[in-house]
């Protein structure tokens, strides 16, 4: 047996490097070490992450640039969770890469003319916001690590067709058919990371559980059939020197959502289901650059707009953080965004954005206590304004010849609640990267940002690509 | 014959006045004794741009070395679609992608246009992210990809943005090229010209240009700072391409030092195609969405 594997090996080495001789073959690739340690909190400096990746891409061209096979692979392992006894209970889930994650991208490309098809696991990038998915929904999300990582590192891979056509110069139609389906991820309970929600959902569940009484709670995922599939579409063009798109998305929501099925036993026995819902996204995107003489030159502007129809949308008791039901409502998100350069190197971006619910009047009220529902923020159970004003603002700038990248973002909403990250990036030599960073998040527990006012991370990487 | 020396007049003034405009896209021009410095400079930008060619084809690696000696690499592909296309004011529209490890993916789609007055529209193929942005155009006197040149000594520098002055026509002494330490262009008959830029203040007081008269190209760039400080230099090695019984002529090497710090960069274009027949589908938005990187 060790001989025949040996022996594949072997000619799976000769393949690659006749591939490569011919120019056919490409890779690249990179190990990193991320650590972060928290620095405030109900604890002394602790250690949260001590996380090493081993990522491996490679292409093959099976007819010059018309037929590409891409495959990217990505292993980790977070020792912090074996390293840290207070992460024992998640390092089963946090520690190690889960199932079939380590297949990051594994799709054929194939090019003739005005039409390009991609078909296989992949990731598609929707709108022009940056850090707030506003249109980028076709992938669903890792939040594992909040909104922290690379975009392209929150989004989760899916088998799908992406076909595209162009009938014209500078269009594209873009057609998505994902026959798979992954549900978007968050921290369990007891990583630095989980949601308030979430860990409210075990408080309670533990409660119940320690006063003798039953709660299960089953997830049921939509059925595996093709009719099941999310599909999307996108057109693409220009009107003048205004870069435009239009795009619709229709499926299953990848974010479940809990209902009270049933309970038995006087009560003393609650049935809960995680369900995903069917809903659809309208919306658009804009983009221009000032080029012309004007007081605006320089500046580029960026716009996403989505109406995000039958959303599922908790309500219930923001006080206590319990969840009495889930309304569909229909909820608009748009976002506006300028980047321009100032004093030469100084990159600034500042975006905003509202995110705009329908809010209707539920007439829901607790029937014993009379109180009224509110409408609740999925991530923290807390109360959900009607309307959200969201900011962000980004300044970047390269030193010594593009070495030294000093960045700071802070992102806020009128709620005061908020992170800044400010980031120091240092290229050794040409495989080296360095960087120290700091995420300082402030604002009410019941907040996005504000129920991690006690995970402060500050942070190092070091990347080796190759 | 007051009639004669009108017609005469008029005449010069036409020629001169075609020679301002733009050149004709897809010609091969050359200087010569007796032009002008404005019309040598027209053909040194027509050159530089690459404007005699329907397309070109770049594989290179730029090198960034510091006065430690410690050196960074880039490799890129780049591709170009010249165009001069008065409808939709396109002068061309460049493809740029980065194959080094660390910045591999990197893609940068830029249209430049006719109109000397405005700015290039940027797309950017960002990795991390698996998107496309479109970006800001960076400002003329920031350095270009962390090189020792300006934006504006690669990209955006136009004939419009100086004024000319013709100091003589001299040899060449030569230039050592400290990445493959070749001298090149030695006793290469020259034109000699002082480019002083129209925007004040500005980073530079003046330049003083060595254009080759074999090539066209500007081979040697001396650039002052505003107390007349020579503060850096680009040197550029020219070569003849016969491409379909044409002499095109390629930019083979560029190096240029910042004397204030003594980083030098060096970019060497290792493989070099005309006339390929690219399509302008290429240079599209797409063309970035179908990177894998």
């Amino acid at each position: 047996m060790k001989k025949h594997i040996l022996i594949l090996i072997f000619l799976l080495f000769l393949c690659v490097s006749f591939a490569y001789a011919e120019e056919k073959f490409d890779f690249s690739g990179y190990v990193k070490s991320e650590v972060s340690l928290r620095t405030n909190g109900d604890a002394n400096t602790t250690l949260d992450k001590f996380k090493n990746f081993v990522d491996l891409a490679g292409q093959y061209k099976i007819k010059g640039d018309e037929l590409v096979f891409f495959a990217h692979t990505r292993y980790w392992y977070d020792a912090a969770y074996g390293l840290n006894d207070k992460l024992d209970p998640v390092q089963h889930y946090m520690g190690h890469i889960q199932r079939t994650d380590w297949l990051r991208d594994c799709y054929l490309d194939y090019t003739n003319g005005p039409w390009f098809l991609r078909l296989g696991k992949q990731q598609v990038s929707w709108g022009q916001a940056d850090g707030v998915s506003i249109l980028d929904r076709v992938n669903p999300s890792d939040l594992t690590e909040y909104w922290l990582p690379d975009i392209a590192d929150i989004r989760i891979p899916l088998w799908m067709a992406n076909i595209n056509y162009s009938p014209k110069l500078n269009s594209n139609l873009q057609v998505l058919i994902i026959p798979d389906f992954e549900q978007s991820t968050a921290a369990p309970p007891g990583s630095p990371f989980a949601f308030r929600s979430y860990n409210l959902f075990t408080a309670f569940k533990n409660r119940w559980e320690a006063m003798g009484n039953v709660l299960n709670a089953n997830i049921y995922y939509p059925a595996k059939k093709f009719e099941n599939s999310k599909i999307g579409m996108q057109w693409q063009d220009r009107i003048g020197d205004w870069d435009y798109t239009l795009n619709y998305l229709y499926g299953y929501d990848y974010l479940a959502r809990t209902y009270l099925d049933s309970t038995a036993g006087g009560g003393t026995i609650q049935n809960y289901g995680r369900r995903f819902k069917i809903d659809q996204m309208v919306g658009g995107s804009l983009n221009h650059s000032f080029t012309e003489e004007s007081p605006l030159k320089g500046v580029t502007l960026r716009s996403d707009l989505a109406v995000y129809i039958n959303e599922p949308t908790y309500y219930g008791n923001a006080t206590t953080g319990s969840s009495a039901g889930v309304n569909r409502w229909n909820n608009i998100f748009w976002l506006v965004g300028m980047d321009r350069y100032f004093f030469t190197k100084w990159l600034t971006s500042f975006q905003y954005a509202q995110y705009i619910m329908e809010h209707k009047k539920t007439g829901y009220k607790n029937s014993t206590t009379g109180i009224p529902y509110v409408t609740l923020n999925t991530y923290t159970n807390g109360p959900q304004d009607k309307l959200e004003n969201i900011f962000s603002l980004k300044i970047s700038s390269h030193f010594m010849n593009d070495r030294l990248l000093p960045e700071l973002l802070w992102s806020f909403t009128d709620d005061n609640q908020g992170r800044i990250s400010p980031k120091l990036s240092y290229q050794v030599n040409d495989n080296i990267w360095l960087t120290l960073g700091y995420h300082y998040f402030y604002g009410s527990r019941l907040d996005s940002n504000g129920e991690f006012r006690d995970e402060n991370q500050l942070y190092t990487t070091m990347k080796y690509a190759f | 014959m007051k009639k004669i020396i009108l017609l005469m007049a008029a005449m010069i003034l036409v020629t001169g006045s075609v020679f301002a405009a733009e050149l004709e896209y897809f010609q091969i021009y050359k200087p010569k004794d007796g032009m002008t410095a404005d019309e040598i400079m027209q053909i040194e930008y027509f050159v530089k741009y690459t404007k005699f060619a329907h397309d070109v084809y770049l594989e290179g690696k730029a090198l960034f070395v510091d006065k430690s000696g410690s050196v960074l690499e880039k490799e890129t592909l780049r591709e170009r679609i010249t165009l001069g296309r008065i409808s939709d004011d396109i002068a061309y529209k460049d493809l740029v992608m980065f194959t080094s490890p660390q910045v591999k993916g990197l893609a940068t789609l830029t249209w430049t246009y006719l109109n000397p007055k405005r700015q290039q529209d940027t797309w950017l193929w960002i990795p991390s992210l698996k998107k496309i942005r479109k970006i800001s155009a960076s400002n003329a006197d920031d350095t270009f990809m962390g090189s020792d040149f300006t934006v504006e000594d690669i990209l955006t520098r136009r004939f419009e943005d100086e004024t000319y002055t013709l100091i003589g026509t001299q040899n060449f002494p030569g230039y050592t090229c400290e990445y493959d330490k070749k001298t090149y262009f030695k006793d290469a008959p020259c034109f000699v010209i002082e480019c002083k830029p129209k925007r004040s203040p500005w980073y530079y007081s003046k330049r003083i240009l060595w254009v080759d008269k074999n090539t066209g190209g500007g081979i040697y760039d001396e650039m002052y700072d505003p107390l007349g400080r020579k503060f850096k230099y680009i040197f550029k090695d020219f070569e003849i391409y016969k491409v379909n019984g044409k002499d095109y002529p390629a930019q083979v090497i560029i190096e240029g030092k910042d004397l204030r710090n003594s980083h030098r960069t060096t970019i060497v274009n290792t493989v070099i195609k005309f006339e390929i027949g690219l399509s302008e589908d290429l240079f599209a938005e797409r063309a970035l969405i179908q990177s894998r990187w």
